[in-house]
């Protein structure tokens, strides 16, 4: 009896695992990434495909049409020769005019189906999509994953480019508190691709656009560590090696106030003219601070909180208000930020 | 002629190695019978001689002569044959008429001492056991001097006899276990015992069970260890090993002789050999899993390397896995079954040859054969070559279920295999349990 028990439940092991439907990796097609566009209510869908030949790797622009995103990769699915896995694509590239229409409906796609990874960066393309992949295609070498290279932390990464992936754009869109900041790219002259800054996205939508400098200002406000950057003033250029926020938030009657304190350890590469350290730090300490206060002047008129200040409130509004905070508390917000520079050396050569 | 030297003539008279062969020892005169397979027979009669010649009886009679050659016993036919089997000479007086038991020179049937074929030794004690029992025990004495140290032999079976010995040191096992034991040996004394399977079933365990219930070693060190950490050490007569009971999870990965290195190093090889069994637990299947049903678990640069080793591969994962693990186990066993002379044909054969043509034929991809490379090699950091086999087997329940659920029926194979070896106990005591020391056996 037990060994028909047991003979039993391996029976439907192997009848029940579904395991015919596994396809091996050679038999997949894994694009690297996906472009999505809109035309006339139509999705467009450029998927970059790496193809494994002998001895070295092929690129492959594929392009589908259809009036959702699974449709389109249906459709690319049928023409190709393999399954599409969705699951290997690291970037996403979307269309600014797109963008600017509002990604709520893709991005809650992406969330709801599996087949695209949650971890997925998203960046949004400056140019026309096919003038885009054309170029990328001829400039690629042939290892294929360029572009996710040039996104990747041990890898191309730089300080300057933000970094955000597909569920942080669907939290924005249904968090009170924040917003997100996307990269944005265009194909280069010499490089791949040129990264020319970053958009605002605010629930979903895309208002405004800061450059590349201010999102390292914004990576710094993060608490993203910015090592390696290079810091460029009137009398020399230093790399910053190491940095740390304090954030300290207050409600004055309806007005939040929220003090932040950057402190920025550097290392002096580079300069002109015999400057002090005491000069270069003032000058740093100022021009950052300038620097921030702009940027968060125009972010405050958009409407659009990627610095995440919000989170430092939600403990003092109640939950109540806390869903007006775009409207009704972050135009009033009173931002504070105190830059503190400390020169950690001044190379092998010594400052006066 | 006596009645009872009729009897022996009629039931072992048609051996063609059996002697009666009359003799004068002093002046008595005697036969002497036994199995001139297992008696050297000229020493014993020179030595028999010898002994008579420096005789200085008190009371010059016939009895007390008797007393000198041996020991003056009273038995039937079927006692008598056991003696004889057992290699001892029967000196019968003819004008007594009694029968005398006499120690002979036993003919030489073992081999030397020498070191041991199934194990290797690096910096230690290196003569290993032989097939006689008595020989064995005597070096297990040797190693571990110790008057605790206690030995009960048994004789097993009713048509073939075979003797059994059993070696505790009672400061360290556990007195029930031992008792355990040594019940469970008296209640099935009536069993043949020609091999373990016997053993096995004789002392009431299961035989279904892949890993097997004893540890065997050819090292006294090992044994002499073993004693220590409380187990019992069973020896059968004509097997060159000791049976270490009970066999504990933790016997795969130590060795006693680990001990001779310094502590930091014996922590690192024992940790080693913990990797070696996980790899080879893990490996086929991790490989099937993320090529067949996981691949995004992969970094993308090395699913485009899989993938374009895999080009023209036709056969979907499982098969091509399964395909060249049964090759590897075959090219395993041919090369055991061989004389030693062919059989490093059989590893340039299989390893170069199959190895490179199987890849240039398309027929597997060249990540595989790394992975079943590392597999066999790993497999074999296992202690002891028993523990190796049942690992071998495992492999097979991860590869399948890992075709069939990917990562996660890797998991799920494993903790099937956990479930298994959790259930498996010896004797009350479980496999699973590290330290079996006395009074803790209970604690599992």
């Amino acid at each position: 009896m037990r060994a028909l028990k047991l003979l039993a439940a391996a029976m439907m092991v192997i009848t029940l695992s579904g395991c015919w439907d596994n396809i091996d990796i050679n038999h997949r097609v894994l694009p690297v990434v996906m472009g999505v566009s809109k035309h006339d209510g139509e999705y467009l869908i450029y998927l970059q495909i790496p193809e494994p030949m002998q001895n070295t790797t092929q690129i492959k622009i594929v392009k589908g049409k259809g009036s959702t995103i699974n449709h389109a990769v249906d459709d690319i699915s049928a023409n190709l020769e393999d399954r599409v896995d969705l699951l290997h694509v690291k970037v996403i590239v979307l269309d600014k005019k797109y963008a600017e229409a509002g990604l709520e409906d893709t991005i809650s796609d992406f969330m709801r189906g599996r087949d695209v990874s949650p971890k997925t960066l998203v960046t949004i393309c400056d140019e026309d999509m096919d003038h885009f992949f054309s170029l990328v295609k001829k400039k690629m070498g042939p290892k294929g994953t360029t572009l996710y290279d040039f996104f990747e932390k041990n890898a191309g990464w730089n300080p300057q480019i933000a970094l955000t992936r597909v569920w942080e754009v669907y939290r924005s869109i249904h968090s009170y508190t924040r917003d997100v900041a996307v990269p944005i790219i265009r194909s280069g002259d010499t490089t791949v691709v040129q990264h020319i800054g970053s958009a605002v996205i605010r629930k979903g939508k895309m208002v405004s656009q800061i450059n590349s400098e201010e999102t390292l200002l914004f990576n710094a406000f993060q608490r993203e560590s910015t090592q390696g950057k290079i810091e460029v003033m009137h009398h020399a250029s230093v790399l910053v090696i190491g940095n740390s926020l304090e954030v300290h938030s207050q409600m004055d009657g309806q007005t939040p106030i929220l003090r932040c304190k950057l402190k920025l350890k550097v290392v002096i590469l580079e300069t002109k003219e015999h400057p002090t350290s005491d000069m270069i730090m003032k000058e740093l300490n100022e021009g950052l601070t300038h620097q921030f206060n702009h940027m968060f002047a125009r972010l405050q008129g958009s409407g659009a909180d990627i610095l995440g200040t919000g989170q430092y409130f939600r403990s003092k509004i109640p939950r109540s208000e806390l869903k007006d905070w775009r409207t009704a508390f972050y135009p009033k917000l009173k931002l504070d930020l105190q830059v503190q520079t400390i020169i950690e050396n001044t190379g092998f050569l010594e400052l006066s | 002629m006596d009645s009872f030297i009729q009897e022996i003539r009629d039931s072992l008279g048609d051996n063609d190695d059996f002697f009666f062969q009359q003799e004068k020892i002093g002046r008595a005169s005697v036969i002497l019978m036994g199995f001139i397979s297992l008696i050297d027979l000229t020493r014993t009669k020179e030595a028999l001689h010898a002994n008579m010649d420096n005789w200085k009886p008190d009371r010059d009679d016939a009895s007390s002569m008797m007393e000198a050659i041996g020991e003056v016993r009273e038995m039937d036919l079927s006692e008598a044959i056991t003696m004889f089997m057992d290699g001892k000479l029967i000196v019968f007086f003819e004008s007594e008429r009694i029968l005398v038991l006499a120690e002979a020179y036993p003919s030489l049937l073992n081999r030397a001492v020498e070191s041991p074929t199934n194990e290797n030794v690096l910096q230690g004690a290196i003569s290993s056991f032989i097939e006689d029992i008595d020989t064995n025990i005597g070096m297990v004495r040797k190693q571990i001097v110790s008057r605790h140290v206690k030995v009960r032999s048994f004789l097993a079976g009713s048509l073939c006899h075979k003797k059994l010995s059993l070696v505790y040191d009672e400061s360290h096992a556990d007195s029930k276990l031992v008792a355990k034991v040594i019940k469970q040996i008296e209640s099935s004394s009536d069993k043949e015992i020609n091999n373990l399977q016997n053993l096995t079933k004789a002392l009431g365990l299961s035989a279904w069970s892949s890993v097997p219930k004893f540890n065997t070693t050819e090292l006294p060190e090992e044994v002499a260890g073993a004693l220590i950490k409380g187990r019992v050490i069973l020896f059968i007569d004509r097997m060159p090993f000791g049976l270490i009971l009970p066999n504990l999870i933790w016997d795969m990965f130590s060795l006693e002789n680990d001990r001779n290195y310094p502590l930091p190093l014996m922590i690192v090889i024992r940790l080693l050999r913990v990797v070696g069994v996980l790899t080879t637990l893990i490996a086929p299947g991790l490989y099937v899993a993320l090529v067949a049903v996981n691949p995004e678990v992969l970094r993308i640069e090395l699913a485009l390397t899989i993938a374009q080793s895999r080009e023209g591969v036709p056969y979907p994962a499982i098969v091509e896995m399964i395909f060249m693990l049964i090759i590897l186990e075959l090219i395993i066993e041919a090369s055991t079954r061989l004389p030693k002379s062919i059989g490093p044909t059989i590893t340039m054969v299989g390893g170069i040859i199959l190895g490179q043509a199987v890849v240039t034929a398309k027929l597997v991809s060249n990540l595989l054969i790394i992975i079943l490379a590392a597999t066999t090699i790993s497999n074999s950091t296992v202690v002891g070559f028993q523990n190796s086999l049942a690992i071998r087997l495992f492999k097979y329940v991860i590869v399948i279920m890992s075709a069939m659920y990917g990562v996660l029926g890797l998991l799920a194979g494993l903790v099937l295999i956990c479930a298994y070896l959790s259930s498996l106990s010896t004797f009350g005591i479980s496999y699973l349990n590290i330290s079996m020391n006395k009074g803790e056996s209970g604690n599992g």
